[in-house]
């Protein structure tokens, strides 16, 4: 048999078992110290018939008449006999015998006291210098069925008491078991970004040490995760005004100037001072991306953050024609962070654009069950690439300019959110082409019910 | 346009005052929320660029102040925040628009022009009076299909009548719209301007009301 894994089980199982073997040992010691008192008291009462009945039985034979022999004693009244005894003189001869007495069951006197045939006890007594002796005989049967009663009688109820006490074993664990069982449901129902302590109190004090680690590694965690937000909050904030100040300078200094030799000069440090901003946003959103921020029970409605995406780029110069957006006109529930999932469509948008041919178009279809698509129509990606493009830094054979983090940083967010990211090229029945699709974890509420547990 | 530039970055702040100076619009600059609520109060502005973390408090707070008290001035955001969601934040506080740091400086433009337009009700940049061929966002006029070169100054002077046909603009209002807080304008200014335009552009594009101002006509 497998051993059950539940404690509850396991400590009913084992209590229960133990409960019903020390029943049972009690059980048959009983019987057997019963069974032996019960002899003593069928002996005493064998004994005692056979001397009361002797010295009746010596005056009545001297009393009475020669000649008649083996005299029976009439019956009162009819009844059952347990004891039959018979009286007999040194020949052997039968004076008197009770009226169901059977001459085959006794034995001739051989000694005063007990002897056992296979069949009765008998208790043999004498009288008058061992001229008359006594016989009482009882059956071995009546005794056997007398004990088996008595062992009826006390198994009866145990039949009863060990169902019922393992029972009552069951249930007192399990309500003992109840503060665990808690325990355990405040933690598994949780949402994975709920980091607020688990209930300690009226836990038993094997258990309560358990939940204060665990809240204090839930506090610990919080403090890590808020220090980590805060921390990519400020540098992108410390980041981005010296960056724009130094740009907007730049370009000012473009605008004012005159001589076209030191105008270039200036315009190839715009253009470095683009990539550096670029650069910078997407190591801050891979910062984002692996660090715990975008875990949380969050909902966001992703057709509405996908058409502001997609606002704000059609807003640069050229993109309005290469944009096509296909998102259902009601509000699409998500199990994930607004800014998360705008950071995924913006990449995977950006990178359409990028890699597609020149003025074609790139295609964002979001569906009603939160799986968004990104297409384009440029070269086909071989699929050894295509594994290796989720790497950061890892590029296409691309003469486009960028900086290889854009599909990192989606397929970190894919992780950290329980988001899958699957890409595809070239796109199906096409010979071009590449696709990647995002499918946003359900909305807390609505989840996938965990499949290990019924 | 008159514009109020709040951003207490000197370096940023000095490159986008100057870049809203050169195309013909006065700007006064503050770097914190008090002096910005001192300017609101005592000039009309046409515009306001707002950045959002400013020494004595965050600018979302003054956005709130200006709309709850009816304030419709125009609020183009300024931020260093990253994410939509402090973006959606600030256009539900009633901001207009929203550039997130760093931006070009043309696209700056481009979206204070942008929102400007809409606010004198007619988004389309597109403008044709007369033989006159306007695009407000590319700032270019074709006078019968010839290209005319404006100066920031006259551009900035003619955008207030185009934005605005029909109404009379007085002599102090179009100063207020053309200059900053603490310049110095010699007199006749305004009317050199107005006189360059007319030869630029036709003599009747801009009526004079007498006594009262001026207004947009046609070009003759």
């Amino acid at each position: 048999m497998k051993a059950p894994r539940s404690l509850q089980w396991r400590i009913s199982l084992w209590l229960g078992l133990g409960v019903a073997l020390v029943w049972g040992i009690a059980t048959v010691a009983t019987a057997q110290r019963l069974g032996h008192e019960m002899d003593k008291v069928f002996d005493s009462a064998l004994e005692e018939t056979a001397q009361r009945l002797l010295p009746l039985a010596v005056l009545d034979i001297l009393s009475r008449e020669q000649g008649d022999a083996s005299q029976r004693i009439v019956t009162l009244r009819e009844h059952d006999e347990y004891f039959t005894y018979v009286v007999r003189d040194d020949r052997g001869g039968t004076l008197l015998r009770s009226h169901r007495a059977d001459d085959s069951v006794f034995p001739a006197f051989s000694r005063m006291g007990f002897v056992d045939t296979p069949t009765h006890r008998i208790y043999f007594d004498a009288a008058l210098q061992g001229t008359v002796t006594i016989a009482v005989a009882e059956p071995l049967a009546h005794r056997r069925e007398v004990a088996n009663e008595a062992l009826r009688g006390l198994a009866w109820p145990l039949a009863l008491l060990v169902p019922a006490s393992l029972l009552l074993v069951w249930a007192i664990v399990r309500l003992s078991m109840g503060p665990i069982r808690n325990l355990r449901t405040a933690i598994e129902t949780r949402g994975s970004g709920d980091l607020t302590p688990v209930p300690v109190a009226g836990l038993p004090s094997e258990i309560a040490p358990i939940a204060d680690a665990v809240n204090h590694l839930l506090v610990g965690l919080d403090r890590a995760l808020k220090a980590e937000r805060s921390f990519t909050a400020n540098s992108a904030h410390e980041l981005r005004t010296p960056v724009a100040a130094a740009l907007a300078q730049t370009q000012r200094l473009i605008a004012e100037m005159k001589d076209a030799a030191s105008r270039e000069r200036a315009q190839q440090i715009e253009r470095a001072l683009q990539r550096l901003s670029r650069l910078s946003e997407k190591l801050m959103q891979l910062a984002r991306a692996e660090g715990g921020r975008l875990r949380g029970g969050e909902t966001a409605d992703i057709a509405g953050v996908a058409k502001m995406v997609v606002d704000e780029m059609v807003r640069k110069p050229g993109m309005t024609e290469r944009i096509v957006l296909d998102v259902p006109k009601t509000p699409v529930a998500a199990g994930i962070d607004t800014d998360a999932f705008a950071i995924v469509l913006r990449n995977l948008l950006e990178n359409g654009l990028k890699h597609g041919p020149p003025g074609s178009p790139v295609r964002i279809a979001l569906s009603k069950d939160g799986v968004l698509t990104v297409s384009n129509d440029g070269p086909p990606v071989p699929p050894d690439l295509l594994s290796r493009l989720l790497q950061p830094f890892e590029r296409g054979r691309t003469a486009a300019e960028g900086s290889g983090l854009g599909l990192a940083i989606v397929n970190a967010i894919a992780a950290g959110t329980g988001a899958k990211l699957v890409l595809t090229s070239p796109l199906t029945g096409k010979e071009y082409g590449f696709e990647a699709k995002f499918t946003a974890p359900p909305a807390a509420g609505e989840g996938r019910r965990d499949p290990s547990r019924p | 346009m008159r514009v109020l530039l709040i951003e207490d970055d000197a370096i940023l702040g000095a490159a986008v005052r100057d870049q809203i100076v050169a195309e013909g619009h006065p700007v006064d600059w503050v770097m914190r929320l008090d002096a910005a609520r001192d300017h609101i109060g005592s000039a009309a502005y046409d515009l306001v660029l707002l950045d959002l973390m400013l020494p004595d408090g965050r600018g979302l707070g003054l956005l709130r102040e200006l709309r709850a008290r009816g304030d419709v001035t125009p609020v183009v955001i300024l931020t260093a925040m990253d994410q939509l969601s402090d973006r959606i934040e600030g256009l539900n506080a009633g901001a207009d628009d929203y550039l997130v740091k760093p931006f070009d400086l043309a696209e700056l433009s481009a979206r204070l022009n942008a929102v400007a337009r809409r606010y004198a009700g007619n988004p389309n940049p597109l403008v044709r009076i007369g033989d006159l061929d306007i695009d407000l966002a590319a700032r270019s006029i074709l006078r019968a299909g010839r290209a005319v070169d404006l100066t920031a100054r006259e551009w900035a002077l003619f955008e207030a009548f185009v934005q605005r046909p029909g109404q009379i603009l007085s002599k102090a209002q179009l100063e207020e719209r053309l200059y900053s807080f603490g310049t110095e304008v010699e007199s006749n200014t305004t009317e050199v301007h107005i006189s360059r335009l007319r030869k630029k552009l036709g003599h009747g594009i801009i009526e004079t009301v007498r006594g009262v101002g001026y207004r947009l006509g046609r070009p003759a």
